[in-house]
């Protein structure tokens, strides 16, 4: 990390916090603040938004630590996060939502572990369709399953959270508590590549064969990546599966984890900073994209809408393309580069 | 002119964006509201004027008829929710907030499982335009609809198809098992199949993609077995590879079909005449019904964009049943008492006639034990004859008893 001139350590552990300077801690507190302050200053819809993204962004988070940690690549981190939200919308008929939700990133993490196994043999566009086979499998399993194991054809309806004797039903109630849970995944996140787990997946992604001579048990650490991606997709279905409150396989479907690839490849896929810019930029285009869309259906009635839908859908193509033109490390990157050219204004160069 | 008339579409977007997103709520000047999802720029973008034009026309009918004479006028509150569960779970509380709906107009399957468990507390009623599912055929819901389950309608079509042709009326499927409301179809045609063996058989269904590009071999499997007619209750480009297949086969089987893939859509991708005398089935009067007044106060009464048709028919019809409970809610309780618990309690204590639906519905009664009309339901089917899309007739087919699946 590039850090302030005149900042030093004196000693490891002063060395390992993540926040070394009261700039960096202002920051950080006046964005939490914000985003305590968010809802109250915009309308239940952009809540709304903010709620999916935030139940997003914890997916993505898990496909960093798969594709961008680990250098695997993940083609069914919505099937994972639909497995996570069956388990939790299943649990919560008798266990409580801090059980249900956990146990539904473990159990999205267990399953995701049979096809991490290929992982070890095949990498690549091979790896790719093993695990398009899981998202492909995801829902024929769950609609083949007895009905009255995860609700067959019918999905399954899931049961309000309630905390203390009271319901979390409103927007801001179900947006507090998603942000409450992006910001345990993002302490997660933001720490796993600095563990020893998180330099062994490092060291698999930049060099397997360097990495199995320093030790690095390649294999396990490749099955480990998806264990560990999965759990927070998992977990992101958990969350998912509390705000719809009724789960079906329609919810979990190829093109929504080819868009959170998309999300994490535009943010950066070298640190979940890419994972928040890129899952941001996505959706505030997507709206953006819907409101242009809703004007010019206004404008124009005779567009026909399916000409908006496929256009912005296009246009939004063509903005990741360009991000990764222009900016192939991603937002994460440009942002470092603007970090660093604040800090040494006016000098023009690093 | 068009680039004023874009930048003041853009302007007026933008406005009613910054007043959704910074102003909680606006006073409304209607008496009533009704909300209605619509989608406009999701993957039903190209229906979607017309469903909302149905909607609009038949409110602005009611407004000058029936609103006049009760001194009252209903607001129709359109949302664009792009056919996604996740909007509608966004949208759905400002919704509540700024609309303060007596009812709401729902659209598809998002609509459907993401409001059917908060209806009841949020204490508004939905009725859907599109038909049921088995998957939500719960008691106790606030969410209906005037058309039954698709199976149900494919049942009522299949019923007469078997009385017309005597003996065991063989069927073939083609579905797709990534979508369970697709999977739901099929089920509840074989629950019948199996209740009425000596008359019905399904012989195979057939798992395809969604949007295949050939399902030559299915069909060919299917062709073997010699069905009566081939049921494909998915997706449009399922019915168009189906027809593209028999074709090539040289087999002349009906295809069978619904609305949302029905015969107008199927009409976009293959030539009519390669499917010639292939149904379309649903609860409702079609569009190209000789009698029908509905389309004459239709076209008397549309604005805008959007034309007539299966789509606009459809939603015609689902504003005409939320209108006439709201009459029914005003004369239980007043014009200053209709709230979304008067409308459920008017849907639910009271019959709707036939012909206070002007003919556009059967007699439609609904309980709690379902959430779509219960007793003796109704369809009626539209047929490719000589190229062209026709009536099956000016009755009604009746729907034979359907156990739960």
């Amino acid at each position: 990390m590039l850090l302030p001139t005149g900042v030093r350590f004196e000693n490891f552990a002063t060395e390992g916090r993540y926040i070394h300077t009261w700039p960096q801690a202002t920051w950080l507190a006046a964005l939490l603040l914000a985003l305590v302050l968010v809802p109250h200053a915009v309308s239940l819809y952009v809540t709304g938004v903010l709620t999916v993204m935030f139940i997003t962004l914890m997916a993505v988070y898990g496909l960093q630590v798969t594709v961008g940690m680990a250098g695997q690549i993940n083609v069914a981190q919505s099937a994972f996060m639909g497995v996570g939200a069956y388990a939790a919308a299943r649990l919560s008929e008798n266990v409580p939502f801090w059980l249900a939700i956990p146990a539904g990133g473990l159990a999205a993490a267990l399953v995701s572990i049979v096809f991490a196994l290929p992982a070890i043999r095949v990498k690549g566009f091979y790896l790719a369709l093993t695990t398009l086979a899981a998202q492909v499998m995801f829902p024929i399993i769950v609609l083949a399953l007895p009905s009255d194991w995860l609700g067959g054809t019918s999905g399954m309806a899931v049961e309000p959270i309630e905390i203390g004797g009271r319901m979390l039903s409103t927007p801001l109630d179900m947006y507090y508590f998603t942000l409450a849970g992006v910001l345990i995944c993002s302490v997660g996140a933001f720490n796993l590549q600095r563990t020893r787990f998180g330099r062994a997946l490092c060291a698999v992604r930049d060099n397997e064969l360097a990495a199995e001579v320093t030790g690095v048990n390649v294999s396990y650490y490749k099955v480990m990546a998806f264990f560990a991606g999965s759990l927070f997709a998992g977990v992101a279905g958990g969350f998912f599966a509390y705000y719809i409150r009724y789960v079906t396989t329609e919810n979990f479907n190829l093109l929504l984890s080819i868009w959170y690839l998309g999300m994490l490849i535009v943010g950066g896929l070298s640190s979940p900073l890419g994972a928040i810019l890129g899952t941001a930029f996505i959706t505030a285009i997507r709206e953006a994209f819907h409101a242009l869309g809703g004007a010019l259906l206004t404008a124009f009635p005779n567009l026909g809408g399916g000409l908006v839908f496929a256009t912005s859908n296009v246009i939004l193509g063509i903005c990741i393309l360009l991000a990764l033109i222009f900016e192939p490390r991603g937002l994460a990157h440009r942002w470092s580069v603007l970090k660093a050219a604040y800090r040494i204004w006016p000098f023009p160069h690093s | 002119m068009k680039l004023q008339r874009l930048v003041s579409g853009i302007a007026s977007s933008l406005s009613a964006a910054a007043l959704l997103t910074f102003a909680p709520a606006s006073a409304m000047a209607a008496d009533y509201v009704m909300s209605a999802s619509a989608d406009f720029t999701g993957p039903f973008a190209d229906v979607a004027p017309s469903t909302v034009s149905g909607i609009r026309a038949v409110a602005a009918w009611w407004n000058d008829t029936k609103g006049k004479e009760l001194g009252t006028n209903v607001d129709i509150k359109v949302h664009d929710m792009r056919y996604d569960a996740s909007v509608v779970a966004s949208t759905w509380p400002s919704i509540l907030a700024t609309d303060k709906p007596i009812m709401h107009l729902g659209f598809g399957t998002p609509d459907l499982i993401t409001l059917m468990k908060r209806l009841p507390g949020d204490k508004v009623p939905m009725l859907m335009s599109t038909a049921m599912v088995g998957l939500v055929w719960k008691p106790n819901g606030w969410h209906f609809s005037f058309r039954p389950t698709y199976s149900h309608e494919f049942v009522g079509l299949l019923n007469h198809l078997q009385e017309k042709k005597g003996g065991k009326l063989t069927i073939g499927a083609i579905s797709t098992q990534t979508a369970a409301g697709f999977v739901d179809q099929v089920k509840g045609v074989q629950k019948f199949a199996e209740t009425n063996p000596d008359r019905f058989t399904v012989l195979d269904v057939q798992w395809v993609d969604a949007s295949p590009v050939s399902v030559v071999n299915e069909v060919r499997t299917l062709v073997r077995q010699q069905p009566d007619v081939i049921l494909v209750g998915g997706t449009t480009a399922q019915v168009v590879a189906t027809g593209k297949a028999l074709r090539e086969l040289g087999a002349n089987i009906p295809i069978i079909m619904s609305t949302h893939n029905g015969l107008t859509e199927v009409a976009k991708g293959i030539d009519l005449k390669e499917i010639e005398g292939s149904y379309s089935a649903f609860a409702f009067a079609p569009d190209n019904q000789e009698a029908l007044p509905v389309r004459d106060l239709y076209t008397k009464y549309h604005t805008g964009a959007g034309n007539w048709g299966i789509a606009a028919a459809q939603s015609s019809y689902q504003a005409l049943l939320a209108l006439r409970v709201l009459e029914q809610a005003i004369a239980k309780g007043g014009k200053d008492a209709v709230t979304g618990q008067a409308m459920y309690d008017a849907m639910l204590g009271a019959d709707y006639s036939e012909a206070s639906l002007m003919g556009s519905l059967p007699d439609i009664k609904f309980d709690t034990t379902a959430p779509f009309p219960v007793g003796k339901l109704k369809v009626k089917a539209q047929v490719v004859r000589d190229g062209k899309i026709a009536t099956l007739g000016n009755d009604w087919l009746p729907v034979p008893d359907l156990p739960k699946w």
